[in-house]
């Protein structure tokens, strides 16, 4: 499951050879897997940098391994025993690789989910808001009683994060109907997958 | 006497002063026929066949059918315009414009009857609307594997809405919103029932 170059794990060994860093391992493995794209900004690497006393670049280093680590673990979806299992088998050190087997184990199951149900699409319907209306007259009629409805569509695009994008559609009652029984036509599909 | 009319504010148009002289030949049958006509066409809807077939009976003269179609779509319109026009009003109106009482009952009927409902009306005259779905295409997808899981198993669905407006929108929408989005619409879908079968607004007509 590890392609790893020899040259990336022995670093990894000499900076992390010692008693002491074992927590601080576990800490930044857990950042390690709950951060997203880049893992930790600027201030927060040289925090680290201090607190565990290593130079810049050996950090990287550090982090990078981490990170390849935990995305081929989530990859492949292992179970937190074989990732030690597989761990031991690169020669990490068993007291490490129990590290890694913990940390994984308890948050495997957020992560992964939250990685499912990461989808990319140019637009994501991230709102439903709706308004019922009673129609009494119209320039050409009076005495009407004709109910319809506004659904508010809020879009969201992928790299405009703060901004949603609002679709205002009205239907009539026949016309909510046949969309309700598109809705249920999906839904027997949907039902039909699991 | 003719300019007391008060459906149409102040003088009564041409056709309709000379209404019940027209009027005066039919018979209640044809009389309702036409009627039935006119209040298609006041709704904006196609209404040439029927006026056709009672054209085409010989059972009126086409200048007074002519005179009365007019006559009749120029009361009626104006008529169901008016918001706050009540029955005992518009029939002092019809006594004025000198229609026998007869004729009286059935052009009130027409105008205050059982026609609640105007699901019958054409687009035109609804008036301005908003957007509405010309046409809705979706398709249901599983993602098998991604760069990030090599076994995802996961549903999502994606919509695209071709607007009445022009616009076209494709979006996906996560399974969890369109639960959100199917239990919305059917809430609005119990909703509009319930003010269909009773007023819930106590709107006097």
């Amino acid at each position: 499951m590890f392609s790893v170059t020899r040259d990336e794990l022995l670093s990894l060994h000499t900076h992390t050879h010692s008693d002491t860093h074992t927590h601080t391992h576990s800490l930044l493995l857990m950042l390690c897997v709950t951060q997203e794209e880049r893992s930790f900004s600027e201030e927060e690497e040289e925090k680290l940098q201090s607190a565990l006393s290593l130079e810049k670049h050996t950090l990287h280093l550090l982090v990078e391994t981490l990170s390849f680590i935990l995305e081929q673990a989530v990859y492949h979806n292992i179970r937190a025993a074989s990732l030690r299992q597989q761990l031991e088998n690169i020669s990490v050190e068993s007291e490490k690789a129990e590290v890694f087997s913990q940390v994984w184990a308890s948050a495997a199951p957020d992560v992964l989910e939250k990685i499912r149900l990461g989808i990319f699409a140019p637009k994501k319907l991230d709102l439903v808001g709706w308004q019922l209306n009673l129609q009494m007259s119209s320039s050409a009629r009076s005495r009407l009683k004709e109910p319809h409805a506004v659904l508010n569509l809020g879009l969201r695009t992928e790299d405009d994060a703060e901004r949603l994008q609002d679709v205002f559609v009205e239907f009539s009652h026949q016309d909510l109907l046949d969309f309700y029984n598109q809705m249920e036509r999906i839904q027997t599909q949907l039902d039909s997958l699991s | 006497m003719a300019d007391a009319v008060s459906v149409f504010g102040g003088r009564a148009p041409a056709e309709v002063q000379q209404l019940a002289k027209h009027l005066r030949n039919l018979d209640r049958d044809t009389l309702s026929q036409m009627l039935s006509a006119v209040l298609r066409a006041v709704d904006g809807l196609d209404c040439r066949e029927s006026l056709r077939l009672i054209s085409e009976s010989g059972l009126v003269s086409e200048d007074s059918f002519n005179h009365a179609v007019a006559g009749l779509y120029a009361l009626l319109k104006e008529a169901l315009c008016l918001p706050s026009l009540r029955q005992e009003v518009f029939n002092e109106d019809l006594r004025a414009l000198r229609v026998s009482e007869e004729f009286i009952a059935d052009v009130s009927s027409a105008v205050f009857g059982s026609r609640q409902t105007s699901i019958n009306i054409s687009d035109t005259h609804r008036g301005p609307t908003l957007a509405k779905i010309q046409d809705f295409k979706w398709r249901v997808d599983v993602a098998i594997s991604t760069s990030s899981l090599s076994r995802a198993l996961q549903p999502s669905i994606l919509m695209q809405m071709k607007l009445s407006d022009g616009h076209l929108h494709r979006f996906e929408v996560p399974v969890v919103k369109f639960q959100e989005l199917r239990y919305n619409v059917s809430l609005i879908l119990k909703e509009m029932n319930d003010i269909e079968k009773r007023s819930i607004l106590r709107i006097q007509d």
